[in-house]
């Protein structure tokens, strides 16, 4: 028996001895750690830092979080209740916008760039790899500050990585705002760089080129030049220092600088751009397939890209017609009336959507889809219409029957059948599979659904998939109305025409702009059909300082809806809808033809009110009181 | 269901033969050490014919022994030492031979019974060389107190080694020498005895167990102390209590509810498998020490009940010595474990009950009671309604098709879901060896029907030997496999869905297209039809766990030192998790009628094509290593103790996630090319730490401790790991002094009382940054950038390193007072603690950097906060006639307070009261507080304050009307006032118990009590209609409506709650926090009833069952509480009422002991 009192202490001992020391037991390597040289040694590592910062790009507009396309009324919010709510029973704008979607103070990431920027330089990779990832960094960080100062004016130019001393007097950190002048010129330098070190090639979309910095170029000097002169029209939104405010006498020289970017882009400079006209037999169907097809789309300059199983987002899921839609899910944004109309007729003139004729009664149309016939194809390729098809689906949208007495009999519910129609013998459907229902979410509320970015491809409304479908931040388009904003606003409406004829021909039109059609409000009309739900339209409003002519917190009457269609000032402070009825009167002519009633929702109960201080996003107190060198936003 | 009985009846029986198996290889141990009683040959009377003539005595002896029925006992090293014996003769008598080696070796052989023992010096009761046994025969039977047998008690003949034990009748039978020897019976736990034979050759005995052996203990620390002795604030229940608790499918931690004082408890969710929340003194998680090794609430909650011997809670500086993670003090499990010397008893319970819900929000099963309340809350929320009043008059009709009512939650409900239990074990031991073998099947089905299940085997096997006579060694495996199973449908809870369509699905919605059941009706909110909800719509869900460990312990006395141990522990898990996920594709139809032109048709409206399939493979491995010095011993009056102990911890987490698009339903697997999503994770944990503790006590009177923890983490910086968490106490007997009991003269109305007090420093890593966060560089995969087509794992700046902090100091205050009274009959405690945390993560705010600086200055440790309360606890037990009773119960009070931050800004005085958290009690919630509600549209017009922040245009009679405490005629954030507790824990916990037993029957009753907390009526419980449409729940028809609904002029009814709206958010009633949705819950509630029964023993023993026991018992009967109104278990914590309410449960059981 001592033998095992033996084996056991020797079993102890060896034990004990056989142990890692305490500093090797507890040091336990980590797995996903790189250190600052490995990064920076190997080509493909510094690529992957590269990667994550075009990842993290910013944009107030962002496919994977669709809230932020709800701009104002062009859209009614029906996702859910308490969104619903908090866009349309609001009247006030809070200087953060909802869901605080106008803010940004990333200098975590304008950090990381400029680590990037200053680690690079003693990298071992090839010098023109390094030259072109340098180039690239600095094209990222001059975008990121274009999308600041288009929420907040000047803001702070860092463009070294800071380190706190911890000496107890970070006073030598504080860097005051720039001007808002000072902000656009840097993008505009940094651009007129960038261009001769980035690769003038147009097949690179999604990485930076010399066709995106000129892009860049052009769209922060036409801003730069329109806030110059438009922002004379609201003196009190301006700061004494200048980081709200650019002089006037600024302007002519920003829109040369845009122009002059714009027609490098156009003459092919950077390589070959054109508009997107891959279907010019479906015109509607071409702008569709401008967002959704980014095989050699040669519209696209510069773009957020995405690709299934990698990196996908979920637009599609919530905005699919919720009839067929691949999940249980869908018609989050719905398209108001207010866009919809907005878009011109072929011959060049606006027009509410023909409801009534001259003497007040309903206009029976045979198709759902006539009341919208020899419109601007940009509005087809914007809206699901009712009468027409997604992923060649129809959509079936109407809020009910219109009976011989005038009489509607409706529905609570999606499809709903009733066997009580009178006058018929079996039960009559008498609502739409898609709507829309004032009181529900996730229909066609307004009448209509969202196309713009939304995904044709299968799959694309499934949660398990999703949708791989590119955000555009430049597009050729958008060059030319660039050009031609430019060329207007340096008193050349002819050269303007030119630009704009080139946009509006691709949507139909075949009765060209003169120079004497080209107008301010032209100008403003064209950007918002074109650009609509891209986030531009906000964008707008703000630098040619309308918004708060156009939500001035009065409601949108029938009459004030269906007049001055066109005027960039229109007020649009509600969203309204167009809802189709089906005539049942088996004994009249008019049996199972449509009519349409203008509603609006009833979930809407406030007029929305653009206070003065929205035109410049909040800096909160937490970022002012780190900063006492920071100035306040005006109004704030 | 058929097959379920059948699979559970093969289980039964498979652990029954199991055991049966286990059992049988036990006893054949235990009877190997049994002597053969058989009368022995002299040596004189047996022949033997040798090998050899010469040779080492060694292997003469192995000859004879080889062809004799002698054994012989000797030394084999000093018998080496002999030289070689030459014999005359190979042939003779056993004797002959013997006498010959003795004249040769001067060696004496005595024999007793068929042993010889060979020793070198002459016995001293014989005068021969070659001894030869008297032979008298002795036998009898050796019980206990209790006439109980008693089986392997040592019986041997004194002064010699001679001996047997006593079989499993507790008989033995010996052959002595003399008539006149003595016999000495000992066992553990008892009082040896030394009986004379004084010429008897039967000689019963009775032995009385040691009352000092037995005294009461409790497991601390590392270790046990005697309850009398402890002198930090633990609080123990066993198992007895404990385990009366039959809830179904639950944890272990649901029976702790009331339990023990300072316990704080709540269960949010009931589901079958899930635990319950508790905390100790409101501290925050604990850690949870299962026989001697650190882990977490889910092994702890999934150990089988029956298999616990005890549950310690350390809630002061006691717990200081698990130093780094005991912050929160540490609840200490003890699995049972066979008692030396103990007869081997197997016992088996079994227990069947069937469930319902105890609350759930109530909904309106009548179409027409919905419409009514759909056409008020239209006309209030917009002014008309789409139902007509034609359509109201066919909804009360009630038979046309779209007005008929379906109840919903009849449908999707199953009351009296059936829960099992069976536990069966064994255990037992002789003075060697002892064992428990257990084998548990816990199975449940959810109140959602027999797709929603929860099941787990455990199985336990604990042994310690002791091998020689100073080593002791123990192996402890235990492990379960769990698994849990539901259909496959959206969300992340699977449960989520079912329990949400009880809310949302309206009365006239139905299941079923045109009522076939091949047809899933096309509700237009699909996810929720619960006839969806299933395998063969739905898809599947199977998340299985299994989780093995070996705990090996060894302990030596080392030789030389009276007293000092060496110990080690090594223990070894491993658990592996799979969870498999299928959600199915699936089509909803809309049933056409046929017409003139077209044949009836089921057409596909709805539905989803999103097929998802994922799979989750987790490993974790934890290892912890013991190995220690352990030091006690008596001097007198004095006892001293010491333990010095290094311990290490080790974890490793990896874990894949794969996820898939699949092709179709039907298969299983997951191709490479369907999948679109794969994770891949590995971390380590790693933790050391040495021990050192103190132990000092004088005459049972005065006890001092301390104690010492030095720990490691390999969270903190290089430079930041090391901590020492100290902790002392100290106690006092009174009762003990001189002066008390001569005061006391003998007396018994003060039996005990101590005064004790501690203070300890215990410690926490649970600080909020991540293990890493010391290291500067890069992050490797840190988002996905599609570059022109090709994907990019993106690598990330770590930022600036974070290597300033360490763990926080939690400094815990404890004094307290254990009491006995009227001859131990009433016991009690009390006592008070204060906890001070420092070192708590916060920032610095008198240097504040710029944000543009692109980092922030790292957290220090510079925030406090402090914990206090205390508890009381109270126990009588006694008995009137044949009646015995116990009643016990207990209070404890826990809250915590903020101390201060480092330098806090405020912006103004108003953000300073609301905001400042210095000095101020925490978990404070803010809201409105209403003061009315309004009466009539003139009040409204006219009311002064803009209640809804829209002129009160939105306002209806009924709304609420908050209190405009600034009186700036305006209701906003700045009318804002602390209006309740935290959702947390309740401040408040107590329980009752009683127990009462008479004859074969025995009755017990526990309530818990809980208070303090607030639970705030959101969404569905506030809103009718909500979320697009959903269904009223019953309570809000007691809402303020117009007499009649379609006539805005018509006269308002008053309700109990503001009038309903369709569907809106944003009303001002109830898009605010207010004390009128919130209410400060209190709920006293009935546990446990059990009641029982123990057929008497003749009668069991007939048929060889020791005891047997029925009983029946009622879990969670009812409740007392203040949120009846909306329906709910006072428990839950979701605004909406929605979580899975805890089971009442209705079980009959049988336990047998064998």
């Amino acid at each position: 028996m001592k033998n095992i009192n033996i084996i056991f202490l020797t079993i102890l001992i060896s034990f004990i001895s056989s142990c890692e020391s305490d500093t090797d037991f507890l040091d336990r390597p980590p797995v996903e750690v790189i250190s600052t040289e490995q990064a920076f040694t190997d080509q493909n590592q510094v690529l992957s830092i590269l990667a994550n910062l075009y990842d993290r790009q910013f944009s107030v507009y962002r496919l994977n979080d669709w809230q932020s396309f709800s701009d104002f009324n062009e859209v009614f919010v029906s996702s859910n209740d308490n969104l619903t709510a908090r866009w349309h029973t609001n009247n006030t704008w809070p200087f953060g916008g909802i869901n605080n979607y106008w803010t940004t103070w990333d200098y975590t990431y304008i950090r990381e760039l400029n680590l990037f920027l200053e680690r690079i330089v003693d990298s071992p990779i090839p010098d023109n790899v390094k030259s072109t990832f340098t180039a690239e960094a600095r094209f990222l960080r001059a975008l990121y500050y274009l999308e600041m100062a288009k929420l907040y004016g000047g803001v702070p130019i860092i463009l070294e990585s800071q380190t706190y001393d911890f000496s107890g007097d970070p006073s030598y950190l504080q860097v005051p705002r720039s001007t808002e002048e000072e902000i656009y010129d840097f993008v505009i330098s940094e651009a007129e760089d960038l261009k001769s070190l980035l690769p003038a090639n147009p097949e690179s979309k999604s990485r930076a080129s010399m066709g995106a910095a000129l892009a860049m170029q052009a769209q922060a000097a036409v801003y730069a030049g329109s806030l110059a002169k438009y922002g004379a029209n609201t003196p009190s939104v301006s700061l004494p220092a200048g980081e709200i405010g650019i002089p006037a006498s600024r302007a002519d020289a920003y829109y040369t600088t845009a122009l002059n970017a714009a027609t490098e882009v156009i003459n092919g400079s950077a390589g070959t751009y054109a508009l997107y006209k891959k279907n010019p037999g479906n015109l509607q169907e071409n702008f569709a397939a401008l967002f959704y097809d980014s095989d050699a789309n040669p519209e696209i300059i510069f773009m957020e890209e995405y690709k299934l199983k990698f990196r996908t987002h979920g637009f599609t899921i919530v905005n699919q017609p919720r009839f067929g839609a691949e999940e249980e899910e869908g018609g989050a944004l719905v398209p108001s009336l207010n866009l919809v109309q907005s878009f011109e007729l072929l011959d060049n003139t606006f027009a509410p959507l023909a409801t009534v004729d001259g003497s007040g009664d309903p206009i029976y149309y045979d198709n759902q889809e006539d009341i919208f016939a020899n419109r601007d194809a940009r509005l087809g390729g914007t809206v699901i219409l009712p009468g027409s098809s997604f992923k060649s689906r129809p959509v079936d949208i109407f809020a009910g029957l219109q009976l011989s007495d005038g009489s509607v009999i409706a529905g609570d519910e999606r499809g709903q059948l009733r066997d009580d129609v009178p006058g018929a013998t079996e039960a009559q459907q008498v609502v739409g599979f898609d709507g829309p229902i004032g009181s529900r979410i996730q229909n066609a509320v307004t009448g209509f659904y969202t196309r713009k970015y939304l995904d044709p491809a299968p799959g694309s409304g499934r949660r398990g998939t999703q949708s791989e479908v590119s955000r555009i931040q430049f597009r050729y388009a958008e060059i030319l109305l660039i050009a031609a904003e430019a060329s207007f606003e340096l008193g050349d409406p002819a050269a303007a025409a030119g630009f704009m004829n080139q946009v509006r021909e691709r949507a139909g039109f075949t009765i060209p702009l003169v120079a004497g059609d080209i107008t301010f409000d032209r100008i403003v009309h064209e950007r918002r059909v074109e650009f609509a739900l891209e986030g531009q339209y906000f964008m707008d409003l703000k630098r040619f300082r309308i918004a708060h002519q156009i939500f001035d917190g009065t409601p949108v009457t029938l009459n004030g809806l269906k007049s001055d269609i066109g005027l960039a000032t229109k007020r649009s402070t509600q969203p309204w809808g167009l809802w189709p009825y089906k005539i049942f009167d088996p004994a009249s002519p008019n049996h199972g033809k449509w009519i349409y009633k203008e509603v609006l929702s009833n979930r809407v109960t406030g007029a929305d009110n653009w206070q003065l201080g929205n035109y410049y996003s909040i800096i909160n107190n937490d970022i002012l009181n780190n900063n006492p060198k920071l100035t306040r936003q005006p109004n704030q | 269901m058929k097959n379920k009985i059948i699979h559970q009846l093969y289980n039964i029986m498979k652990y029954t033969m199991l055991i049966v198996a286990i059992n049988s290889i036990c006893l054949n141990l235990l009877l190997a050490n049994d002597t053969n009683a058989q009368k022995a040959q002299s040596t004189k009377e047996v022949a033997v014919a040798l090998d050899s003539y010469e040779g080492k005595l060694s292997s003469i002896l192995r000859d004879i022994e080889s062809k004799t029925h002698y054994k012989f006992a000797f030394n084999g090293k000093d018998i080496k030492k002999l030289r070689n014996v030459k014999l005359s003769n190979n042939n003779g008598s056993v004797y002959d031979i013997l006498y010959e080696v003795s004249k040769q070796t001067e060696l004496y052989f005595k024999q007793v019974n068929n042993t010889i023992s060979v020793s070198f010096t002459q016995p001293v009761d014989s005068n021969f060389r070659v001894d030869e046994a008297l032979d008298v025969p002795i036998s009898g039977r050796v019980v206990d107190k209790a006439g109980e047998s008693l089986i392997g008690v040592t019986v041997v003949i004194k002064n010699t080694t001679i001996g047997t034990t006593t079989d499993i009748d507790g008989f033995y039978s010996l052959n002595v020498n003399s008539p006149t020897d003595t016999l000495t019976f000992s066992f553990i736990g008892h009082t040896t005895q030394e009986i004379p034979l004084q010429n008897r050759s039967e000689l019963n005995v009775t032995l009385l167990e040691d009352i000092l052996a037995l005294e009461e203990v409790i497991v601390t620390a590392y270790g046990t102390q005697k309850k009398e002795s402890i002198t930090g604030a633990i609080s123990t229940i066993d198992n007895e209590d404990f385990g009366r608790v039959k809830g179904g499918g639950t944890s272990v931690s649901t029976g702790l509810a009331g339990k023990l004082p300072g316990v704080a408890f709540r269960q949010r969710d009931g589901r079958p498998g899930a635990g319950a929340s508790i905390q100790i003194r409101n501290m925050g998680n604990p850690l949870y020490v299962i026989d001697g090794i650190q882990q977490d609430e889910k092994q702890f909650n999934r150990l089988a009940a029956a298999d616990i011997e005890s549950i310690s809670i350390l809630k002061d500086g006691s717990a200081a010595i698990y130093g780094v993670r005991a912050a929160n003090g540490v609840v200490v499990v003890t699995t049972k474990r066979g008692k030396k010397g103990s007869q081997n008893v197997v016992n088996i319970d079994i227990n069947r009950g069937f469930q319902s819900w105890v609350a759930f929000p109530k909904v309106t099963n009548s179409s027409y009671e919905w419409a009514l309340q759909k056409v008020q809350a239209d006309v209030n929320g917009f002014g008309s309604s789409n139902i007509t009043p034609e359509d109201l008059a066919k909804y009360q009709e009630g038979t046309e098709r779209g007005f008929q009512s379906f109840d919903w939650t009849d449908f999707i409900l199953n009351k009296n879901s059936p829960t099992t239990q069976i536990n069966i074990s064994t255990s037992g031991g002789t003075d060697k060896i002892n064992y428990y073998f257990a084998g548990n099947r816990n199975y449940s089905n959810s109140v959602l029907g027999d797709e929603f299940d929860y099941g787990r085997y455990n199985i336990i096997s604990n042994i310690d030997a002791q091998i020689s006579d100073r080593l002791k060694v123990g192996l402890g495996i235990n492990g379960y496999s769990e698994t849990t199973e539901n259909p496959g449908i959206p969300g992340g809870d699977d449960y989520w869905l079912p329990k949400y369509a009880i809310l949302r699905n309206l009365p006239w919605e139905r299941p079923y297209a045109n009522d076939n059941p091949n047809f899933l009706n096309d509700i237009k909110h699909n996810e929720t039809n619960w006839a969806y909800n299933n395998f063969g719509l739905g898809g599947y869900l199977r998340d299985n766990r299994k989780f093995a460990q070996a705990n090996a312990t060894a302990e030596y006395e080392i030789p030389g030192v009276e007293g000092l141990t060496a110990r080690g522990l090594y223990s070894l898990s491993n658990e592996e998790r799979q969870l498999d996920v299928h959600e199915y594709t699936y089509d909803a139809y809309t049933y056409f009628e046929a017409t003139d032109t077209q044949d009836e048709e089921y057409r596909v409206t709805g539905g989803s094509s999103n097929p998802w399939r994922q799979r989750n493979v987790d490993k974790i491995q934890k290892i912890n290593t013991q190995i220690g010095l352990n030091y006690s011993n008596v001097f007198g009056e004095h006892e001293v103790g010491a333990l010095f102990l290094a311990e290490r911890f080790e974890e490793r987490f990896r874990g894949t996630f794969v996820r898939s698009v699949p092709k179709t339903n039907i298969l299983p697997l997951i191709y490479f090319n369907d999948v679109v999503d794969y994770n891949d994770q590995d971390n380590e944990i790693a933790r050391l730490g040495y021990i050192l503790r103190l132990n000092y006590s004088y005459a049972n009177k005065y006890y001092l401790e301390f104690s010492g923890r030095r720990d490691a983490s390999w969270k903190f910086a290089p430079g930041k790991r090391v901590g020492y968490f100290p902790s002392t106490s100290v106690g006092w007997r009174i009762t003990e002094e001189e002066f008390m009991k001569s005061f006391l003269e003998g007396s018994n109305i003060l039996t005990n009382m101590k005064i004790r007090a501690s203070f300890g420093v215990l410690g926490d890593d649970d600080i909020g940054i991540g293990p890493y966060d010391y290291l500067a560089g890069y992050n490797y995969n840190r988002g996905t950038a599609i570059l022109n087509g090709d994907p990019v794992v993106g690598t990330q700046d770590k930022g600036n390193p974070i290597d300033n902090l360490t763990w926080f100091k939690s400094k815990i205050f404890n004094i307290g007072a254990d009491f006995a009274l009227f001859n131990d009959r009433l016991t009690g405690s009390i006592d008070y603690f204060n906890r001070t945390r420092t070192g708590l993560r916060g920032r610095k705010f008198d240097i504040v950097v710029p944000s543009e600086l692109g980092y922030s200055l790292p957290d220090e440790n510079v925030e406090s906060d402090k914990q206090f309360g205390g508890e009381f606890s109270l126990a009588y037990s006694g008995k009137i006639n044949e009646i015995t009773f116990e009643v016990g119960g207990n209070l404890s009070y826990a809250r915590s307070k903020f101390l201060s931050s480092y330098n806090p800004i405020f912006f103004n005085s108003w953000d300073e009261y609301r905001s400042s958290r210095e000095n101020r009690l925490q978990n404070i919630q803010w809201g409105y507080q209403v003061i009315g509600q309004f009466a009539d549209q003139d009040q409204i017009n006219n009311y002064p304050v803009d209640v809804d922040g829209q002129g009160n245009k939105t306002l209806l009679p009924g709304d609420l009307i908050y209190q405009d405490v600034n009186g700036d005629n305006q209701i906003n954030g700045f009318d804002e006032r602390p209006i309740g507790h935290g959702t947390n824990l309740p401040i408040i916990n107590g329980g009752l118990s009683f127990t009462l037993g008479w004859k074969g029957f025995d009755f017990a009753m526990d309530f818990s009590l809980s208070s303090g907390y607030s639970f705030t009526a959101e969404n569905e419980l506030s809103r009718a209609f909500r979320a697009n449409g959903g269904n009223i729940a019953l309570h809000l028809m007691d809402a303020w409506h117009r007499e009649d609904p379609y006539d805005l002029d018509s006269r308002w009814i008053p309700g109990y709650f503001p009038p309903n709206r369709f569907n809106q958010g944003g009303l001002s009633s109830v898009n605010k926090r207010s004390d009128f949705w919130l209410t400060n819950v209190t709920a006293l509630r009935a546990r446990t009833l059990q009641i029982g029964y123990t057929i008497p023993a003749e009668i069991s023993e007939r048929v060889k069952i020791r005891q047997a026991r029925i009983y029946f018992n009622g879990y969670n009967l009812f409740s007392l509480h203040n949120v009846k109104r909306y329906n709910i278990d006072p428990e839950v914590g979701d605004t909406n009422g929605l979580q899975y309410p805890q089971h009442r449960v209705l079980s009959m059981g049988v336990s047998l002991t064998l």
